[in-house]
């Protein structure tokens, strides 16, 4: 939990659309929201499952294309 | 892989209710629930381990329309720390053990409830995603702080 961070001042465009947002029900949000495109190696095994969150992220790194950006920094 | 419905939502938190399963919205699904705009392609569910809560949400995925293999069952009842589902109705990762948060029951303590869907506090979804430490959560922390502050603001 960061209670002690710093100010963070809320650039003009994202305050707008932060309040756009607010403006809209739930389920528009939600529409909006979820999109789906094709992520290669992700997207083709129907299942997957790692003991530990560690052994996942090392999947991640390992196997999947840098552009996605699920790698370690 | 169709689009993840809104209605899809509701029928996870339904389902989930009707079968007692602990669970919260966590990551950017989280987030879209508290407000924030922005686009995600799966919902991640932050799941309380255990062998009841396993069963729990086995019968709900099961009446959502998932096919589960023996072998899913048996994952999703040991709580293996993460878990990924795309041979349902829709993509879902479960995760028993998210990065940057001590417990299920410190996330449930600090939870918000929005149209009666649990969802993690916004500092948990914020410092799951900095312990995470991935690029396409780093692209994405100044906005989600921004949002943070957004959030707080009495209204």
């Amino acid at each position: 939990m960061a209670e002690d961070r710093p100010d963070v001042e809320i650039p003009p465009d994202w305050l707008a659309e932060f309040e756009a947002a607010a403006r809209r029900p739930l389920s528009v949000r939600w529409r909006y929201a979820f999109i789906h495109t094709y992520k290669p190696v992700l997207d083709d095994a129907e299942y997957r499952s790692f003991e530990t969150m560690e052994e996942y992220r090392k999947w991640c790194n390992e196997n999947l294309p840098d552009w996605l950006g699920y790698g370690s920094v | 892989m169709a689009l993840f419905e809104y209605k899809q939502a509701e029928e996870i938190r339904d389902a989930f209710a009707r079968h007692g399963a602990r669970y919260l919205f966590i990551g950017k699904s989280g987030a879209i629930l508290l407000g924030y705009p922005d686009t995600t392609q799966d919902a991640d569910l932050f799941a309380e381990k255990g062998d009841v809560n396993g069963h729990a949400i086995v019968a709900a995925l099961e009446e959502l329309g998932f096919g589960l293999k023996p072998e899913q069952v048996h994952d999703i009842v040991r709580g293996r720390d993460f878990v990924q589902l795309k041979n349902g109705p829709f993509d879902l990762d479960l995760v028993f053990a998210p990065d940057g948060i001590e417990t299920f029951g410190e996330a449930w303590s600090r939870h918000v409830d929005v149209a009666g869907f649990p969802v993690c506090h916004i500092d948990d979804i914020i410092a799951s995603k900095e312990a995470a430490n991935r690029k396409k959560d780093r692209e994405s922390l100044d906005r989600l702080r921004s949002f943070r502050e957004y959030w707080k603001r009495p209204r």
